[in-house]
């Protein structure tokens, strides 16, 4: 990394310091009219805490340290931001797809569609091992924790399966 | 004396023992294996089984998957970097580098060595120095906890890598996310913003799961075809006679952090593994190599986390106080069998707790054989591609972050915290800071409020005995020599 990019990120560290410290604490946090003993404030330890951050962010920014070469040795060239964003855009996408369409389809049949598009995604082709890794998983997660640990995993639409 | 004795052995060895304490080391490592089932959630699924059990069978069982689940946690930290508990969580520091080098039979060859070993020295302090342990457990009040915390909070500039101000900011951020919800004094909300499932925190697995794991399995996908198409590191062979020698001064040390800080309740696990290789690093030749693929690192890490194993019965065996939940739900099964814990059990049911003395030994021996037969077929997980191998982790850590509080919210947590983590990995953040001091956060603040409340504002409470200006001078020593040792390794250190 270089010491531009250090430094900007000790700044953006030390940004989100002061963004807690004088914006998320007060806004976050209900501190009662009064107060005996000051170290006892819900607020007390947080801005310690946002104080620390915020002070190695500066450091971060005002020292910037170099990071050795030999550390990036043998690790795949970092694939530029461009080509990264859609396949990052994927995954979260798939993932917050689950968690929105869980309430309504439950848990197996998304988990179904998820292990089938990443492992396509991934380059996996063979038809019947995309089927096996997309169908066994879930059902076998499913039965473990629904009948040997009693756990209700939501089945959504499909709730009468369970009759 | 004697007679007592042979009272235990004919209370202890019935056929439905033997196999009960194996049957629970079973269900313990299979429970502590699964991301999202956390071991005192499978003691409280094996609790009603134990109503109609003889009082020493029921409460074997229990311990069988205590200590099971202890173990098990290391396994899937070691192979996919989903720690199943939070005590396992410092098992992947080294464990999981450990697999991506091609050496994940050697890592759980030793975590299990590791894990028995320990377990044996905490069951053989149980037996031994359950009173001395106990009184000294007694002494431990929130300044103690307070300053012992502290001092495992030094860990986090031995885990930094090689820049401590990234490691100072990333602690930071986890000791943040541990203050999300009601405040214990005057019980107001911090940084709830109404949103309702945030009133009791944060999940610790969701927690795990997303800052370990799911960077891992987006970076996989974020990376060229060329990249993800290479195959997965292999196995390897398992650890040696040598190699367990190699490590043995840290797992004997660790056994000991885990037998005091298991006999202290409410300490747990964690801290005893963190501290456990805090120790182990800062004394080893192979420092650097640390967070790293180390083996001792991983010996350590288990030997902290299952040494408390049997001191945890120390408190509630000797005092009648349970030490953590697992402990509490324990003592729950005694008052169900209508028994008390405490000094007077030692008086009125000596042979009972003599035959609960040998099935907890006898445990440690299952331990190593359930251990010794499953890691040659787990362990080939590590060979299985990552195309097919992510997407089903990612798959478990789902049904797993639900399963913690059947709460859809903790799914979104474990996704978020995913992408904190990434965002981490991508800028060179290190994750283990945030991972303490998200673990042992709660802990210190507690400990340092329930100080105040006691001394009223002063803060001479922190300096009021011995064992904290033990600890003090420990925290104080072990900065010292970590930031001398990182200017000898890092000529500009941040």
């Amino acid at each position: 990394m270089t010491l531009k990019k250090e430094r900007f990120i000790g700044l953006a560290v030390a940004a989100l310091g002061l963004l807690t410290l004088f914006v998320l604490i007060p806004i976050g946090i209900d501190s009662p009219d009064y107060v005996e003993v000051l170290a006892l404030a819900p607020e007390f330890w947080p801005i310690i805490v946002g104080c620390l951050f915020t002070l190695s962010g500066i450091f971060m920014a005002v020292r910037p340290f170099e990071e050795k070469e030999d550390d990036e040795e043998g690790a795949p060239e970092p694939v530029p931001w461009l080509e990264r964003l859609p396949k990052l855009a994927l995954v979260l996408g798939c993932l917050f797809i689950f968690y929105f369409a869980a309430p309504y389809l439950g848990f197996v049949v998304p988990a179904f569609v998820l292990t089938l598009i990443l492992a396509w995604f991934a380059e996996e082709r063979r038809w019947h091992t995309l089927i096996l890794v997309a169908i066994i998983p879930p059902v076998l997660l499913y039965v473990f924790f629904v009948f040997i640990a009693n756990i209700p995993i939501p089945l959504g639409y499909f709730e009468f399966v369970r009759g | 004396m004697l007679e007592n004795i042979a009272e235990a052995f004919s209370l202890f060895f019935t056929l439905q023992n033997i196999v009960i304490v194996f049957v629970g080391v079973l269900i313990g490592a299979i429970i502590g294996a699964i991301p999202g089932m956390t071991t005192p959630m499978g003691v409280a699924l094996v609790l009603p089984f134990t109503f109609t059990m003889q009082p020493v069978t029921g409460i074997l069982l229990l311990l069988g998957v205590y200590k099971g689940g202890l173990y098990g946690g290391s396994i899937t930290a070691i192979l996919i970097k989903a720690p199943g508990t939070p005590a396992a969580s410092c098992t992947v520091l080294d464990g999981f580098p450990m697999t991506q080098k091609g050496e994940a039979r050697k890592a759980l060859d030793i975590a299990l060595y590791a894990s028995c070993f320990a377990d044996f020295i905490s069951n053989l302090s149980l037996i031994l120095l359950a009173g001395l342990l106990a009184g000294l457990a007694l002494k431990f009040g929130p300044p103690e906890f307070f300053t012992l915390i502290v001092f495992s909070l030094t860990i986090i500039a031995g885990v930094s890598g090689d820049n401590l101000m990234k490691g100072i900011a990333s602690a930071s951020l986890g000791l943040m996310f541990a203050v999300i919800g009601l405040d214990i004094v005057y019980g107001t909300n911090r940084f709830i913003f109404d949103n309702w499932n945030l009133l009791s925190g944060l999940s610790f697995i969701p927690v795990l799961i997303g800052l370990f794991a799911l960077p891992e399995i987006i970076n996989f996908y974020t990376q060229r075809v060329s990249d993800q198409l290479k195959s997965a590191p292999m196995s390897g062979v398992g650890a040696k006679f040598s190699d367990f020698k190699k490590c043995f001064k840290s797992i004997f040390r660790g056994s000991l952090i885990g037998v005091v800080l298991g006999a202290i309740p409410g300490i747990g696990g964690a801290p005893a593994a963190f501290l456990s290789y805090s120790e182990a690093r800062r004394t080893s030749k192979n420092q650097d190599n640390f967070g790293k693929g180390e083996m001792e690192g991983v010996a350590a890490a288990e030997a902290g986390n299952n040494g408390v194993a049997g001191a945890t019965m120390i408190p509630l065996l000797a005092l009648g106080v349970p030490g953590d939940v697992i402990t509490a739900v324990i003592l729950g099964a005694f008052m169900i069998h209508g028994l008390r814990p405490g000094p007077l059990l030692f008086v009125e049911n000596l042979p009972l707790i003599y035959a609960l003395f040998i099935g907890i030994i006898l445990s440690s021996a299952y331990l190593f054989v359930v251990g010794k037969f499953s890691i040659k077929a787990i362990s080939r997980i590590s060979n299985v591609p990552n195309r097919i191998l992510y997407p089903i982790v990612l798959v478990c850590c789902l049904f797993g972050s639900f399963a913690i509080n059947n709460s859809l919210f903790d799914v979104l947590v474990m996704v978020l915290m995913g992408c904190v983590g990434y965002v981490m990995m991508i800028y060179k953040f290190p994750a283990p800071p945030f991972l303490i001091a998200f673990i042992l956060g709660p802990l210190l603040e507690d400990n340092f409020r329930q100080s105040m409340i006691l001394s009223e504002g002063s803060l001479t409470i922190l300096v009021r005995s011995p064992i904290t200006w033990i600890f003090w001078t420990l925290a104080v020593l072990s900065i010292f020599f970590l930031i001398k040792s990182r200017k000898k390794n890092i000529p500009l250190a941040g």
